[in-house]
């Protein structure tokens, strides 16, 4: 009972973000001097289309009108449509989230199976060599402009060894799965399609790399301090003097405490990958969300961007959510306060 | 709690080894991950994040008209990338006559098109499709519309295998036959089209990722973000197109372009830039190759901002300019010296091209309209001007080229949308941006260059020029081609030394090819033949 009025005041909070998030993307986006009609129209458009324009898009009306209008489309399930595409945005961002979703897990997947081992790693032998190493991979990992990593990655995976693609979500000549999640690795599973699993994953693993550097850094140096925290507390050394082997008392005494912060630190880093997957999708001709973003805010497509926004106001407090929901799992105090 | 964490670990690992174990057979050693299906298509790797619609009657991007180019024949067409010879397409004649009231233009059928579908193709669904542009109204409508003045009953089938276009007196018949060699003079296959329409949007729902046409090449499939691929027609009627294929690949990186043609997997690169160029020149199984555009950059003088409106000051902006300096320094002799409102390429071009950075003569300009020291605003738009020079670049050199004449400009830069808004509100002194013409005439350059009602280019630069405008107007609507170059020449003369312009340059396009691929002739109207080419 307590975990469901938890999970409600929860999702109070999502509505209350995403009404907050509306407003003010709403008034920025109309108050900025340049006139999306002409941006959508150009150079060449006479002052009757950009009137037409105007009018189509509701442009004409006064803010608060606007706003109300388009809250009274969304609570309908409306996101109203894409100026620079002049499709449907919700059909836009079902086409392009589970794009980025699946680059931004798996670049997440990457980061917590490398980095929390690393962290480990280098807490249990600090001061040696492989905690000097560990450390300097991951500050490097946390200064790497990701557009710079991106270049050298597929210089490096595609141009000089070739064993990668260069680009794209799914080799052209391999039809993609029937779509039902969007995430062709999930989908071709479903389908049972070899080809099309091989062709997704390998197409995967640079742009994971490229993307999930930055937040395997972290990891490793939240995983590596909250350890050395850890290692030092009495309950190690009663487990240690009880005779335990080494690797027992890190793995089941030290990890389960220590993980608490990187749990949190995975939950944020989560969101954060989902926004900073433009620059990786650019690089590696993902068709995802970052793109998606990146063109409309070009085109001052407001639509498409209060879309894109509100659809980025709901993944980061559910990514905490479901760091709430490990806490719960991880320790039990938070179970019984 | 500790037992429910191996076996999550134990999945995760799993699914890693999976993927590194599918990943290894194809990766090892192989060279580059070649795409099996690409013998016989050609690859084309471009930026096409402009793509919106590959209906004719509504694409008007870059990307949208070059697909749509090669799915749809015209009634007329130009060949390879001439511009200046109306061809026989669709139509064997197209005789424009003076009707009285009306220029009417008879076109004549050829016999025996299919479209893809199979079925023939009829002057019924010459007019469906022109009538169709015009009720649904989208980007190109209004050359249709506003331009030739059409209305939907001014295009009529007289029998199975011809069609009447009536214009007003008021437009350009040769401008028309130029409107109609683009992509939105397409023609579709009525039947097919109306089969597939829902609640009344002329099947535009549809087209948007199909085609009906009876071009070379079919639409197969669009995935939105990713490619188009196009396959060879089955009951096209001319010559069988060599490649069975065209992948346009979308692939924003330019590196990531150059990467690929390099490795062999692109056969085209849209998109490198004039370093990217020079890097792949030379290199084993690479060759690039240029194109025309009809785009002119320039910079448009405010004539109602003193002391602008005077005509020895905008003389004397003109003739300080170092323009071999930008093209040849700045642009890598990537664009093409033009200082005439018509671009080279087009009926009309006139190539006197009289001023070079001469600061004595720009200086007693200055003198003779009683202007020593002049401040002027420059707007720039933010990122790349055509022909791969930051805008910015451009700026500066312009500032410093004005400086020797002791003319002060600060400059300030702006996205483009800002910037057009303050432009076509007559709000610049000096704005540098670009110009292309919407269809392949004269006319679609003069007609906004000197007509201040057409609230185009002269407004936006305050010149009211009544005579000039006049010209202009009449020009358009002389069929005499030899008479019609004349005129042009004549108005363009004038605009030179009188307009409120200083045109900086023609930009030219870069194409970085697999040396394997021949028969690729870019058309300034951002199109080529795909059927064309052989690899």
């Amino acid at each position: 009972m307590r975990f469901l009025a938890f999970l409600i005041r929860r999702l109070i909070g999502i509505a209350a973000v995403m009404i907050g998030v509306s407003v003010i993307t709403f008034a920025i986006s109309h108050v900025i001097p340049a006139d999306p009609a002409v941006a959508a129209l150009g150079d060449h458009a006479t002052d009757e289309q950009i009137a037409a324009f105007r009018a189509e898009y509701k442009l004409d009306r006064p803010l608060p009108e606007q706003y109300l209008t388009y809250v009274n489309d969304l609570l309908h399930g409306d996101l109203g449509r894409s100026i620079r595409t002049r499709r449907s945005v919700a059909d836009d961002l079902a086409d392009s989230f589970p794009a980025t979703f699946e680059l931004s897990f798996t670049a997440l997947l990457v980061s917590i199976v490398v980095g929390i081992p690393a962290g480990i790693w280098s807490a249990i032998s600090r001061g040696r060599l492989p905690d000097v190493v560990v450390r300097v991979l991951a500050l490097a990992g946390g200064s790497i402009p990701v557009f710079w990593l991106g270049l050298i990655v597929i210089g490096l995976g595609y141009y000089q060894l070739g064993w990668f693609p260069g680009g794209g979500r799914i080799d052209a000549f391999v039809a993609p799965p029937p779509l039902r999640t969007g995430l062709y690795v999930v989908d071709s599973l479903v389908a049972g399609d070899v080809e099309a699993l091989r062709s997704s994953l390998i197409h995967l693993v640079l742009p994971a790399l490229t993307l999930g550097y930055f937040s395997t850094a972290v990891i490793t140096r939240m995983t590596r301090s909250s350890m050395l925290e850890v290692l030092g507390q009495d309950y190690m050394r009663t487990a240690e003097a009880k005779g335990l082997r080494e690797r027992t008392v890190v793995l089941r005494h030290g990890l389960r405490n220590a993980l608490i912060p990187t749990v949190t630190i995975i939950g944020l880093t989560f969101g954060s990958l989902l926004s900073g997957a433009v620059l990786t999708e650019t690089i590696f001709s993902w068709p995802g969300l970052g793109r998606y973003a990146t063109a409309s805010a070009v085109s001052l497509d407001f639509p498409a961007v209060l879309g894109v926004t509100l659809l980025a106001a709901v993944v980061y407090p559910v990514a905490n959510l479901v760091v709430d929901v490990a806490y719960y799992w991880l320790d039990p105090r938070i179970q019984r306060g | 709690m500790s037992r429910h964490r191996s076996p999550i670990l134990l999945v995760i690992a799993l699914f890693i080894a999976a993927a590194c174990s599918s990943a290894t057979p194809t990766g090892g050693g192989s060279g580059a991950p070649q795409a099996s299906g690409a013998a016989g298509t050609l690859v084309y790797y471009a930026d096409v994040s402009d793509l919106i619609s590959l209906d004719p009657a509504v694409a008007y991007e870059f990307s949208g008209v070059l697909l749509v180019h090669n799915a749809y024949e015209t009634l007329v067409r130009f060949e390879g990338s001439d511009l200046s010879t109306i061809k026989a397409g669709l139509a064997t004649s197209w005789e424009p006559k003076d009707a009285g009231s009306t220029w009417d233009i008879t076109f004549k059928l050829k016999s025996g098109v299919k479209f893809t579908s199979g079925n023939p193709l009829t002057a019924d669904d010459v007019v469906y499709s022109l009538q169709r542009v015009i009720k649904l109204n989208k980007s190109p409508a209004f050359l249709f519309t506003d331009i030739a003045g059409l209305k939907p009953e001014s295009i009529k089938a007289t029998d199975g295998s011809t069609v009447v276009v009536s214009m007003p007196k008021t437009s350009s018949p040769q401008g028309f036959l130029s409107i109609l060699t683009f992509t939105v003079g397409g023609i579709v296959d009525s039947k097919e089209v109306k089969s597939h329409e829902t609640s009344g949007d002329s099947g535009s729902g549809w087209l948007l990722d199909h085609s009906a046409g009876s071009g070379p090449y079919v639409i197969d499939h669009w995935t939105k973000n990713a490619e188009v691929l196009l396959k060879a027609n089955p009951n096209y009627g001319g010559t069988k197109p060599p490649l069975s294929g065209v992948l346009v690949k979308h692939v924003p990186e330019s590196t990531n372009q150059q990467f690929a043609l390099e490795k062999g997997d692109a056969d085209v690169a849209r998109n490198l830039g004039p370093q990217q160029i020079s890097a792949v020149q030379g290199k084993q199984g690479i060759a690039t190759t240029q194109g025309n555009s009809l785009l002119l950059v320039y910079v448009g003088m405010n004539a109602t901002v003193k002391p602008l409106d005077n005509v020895n000051v905008r003389e004397a902006l003109r003739t300080a300019i170092d323009y071999d300096g930008i093209i040849k320094e700045l642009l890598k002799g990537n664009a093409k010296k033009v200082q005439n409102i018509v671009p080279a390429g087009l009926a009309g071009y006139n190539d006197a091209t009289p001023f070079q950075a001469d600061v004595n003569k720009a200086k007693s300009l200055l003198q003779q309209a009683g202007q020593t020291s002049v401040n002027l605003e420059l707007l720039v738009p933010t990122g790349q001007a055509p022909g791969g020079v930051a805008w910015a670049d451009l700026a500066a050199k312009l500032q410093a080229d004005w400086a020797k004449i002791g003319v002060t400009v600060t400059i300030k830069q702006t996205a483009q949308a800002d910037l057009l808004t303050s432009y076509r509100a007559q709000k610049g002194q000096l704005v540098m941006i670009l110009w292309g013409p919407d269809f392949p005439d004269p006319d679609a350059n003069v007609g906004p260059f000197t007509d201040y009602a057409a609230k185009s280019i002269a407004y936006r630069n305050g010149w009211d020029d009544k005579t000039i405008a006049q010209k202009g107007r009449d020009a358009a609507l002389i069929t005499d081609t030899s008479k019609r170059a004349a005129a042009y020449k004549d108005i363009t003369e004038y605009v030179l030394h009188n307009g409120p312009y200083a045109i900086l340059y023609q930009p030219t396009e870069l194409f970085g090819l697999r040396s394997n691929v021949k028969g690729f002739a870019w058309n300034p109207m951002g199109w080529l033949d795909f059927a064309a080419i052989t690899k």
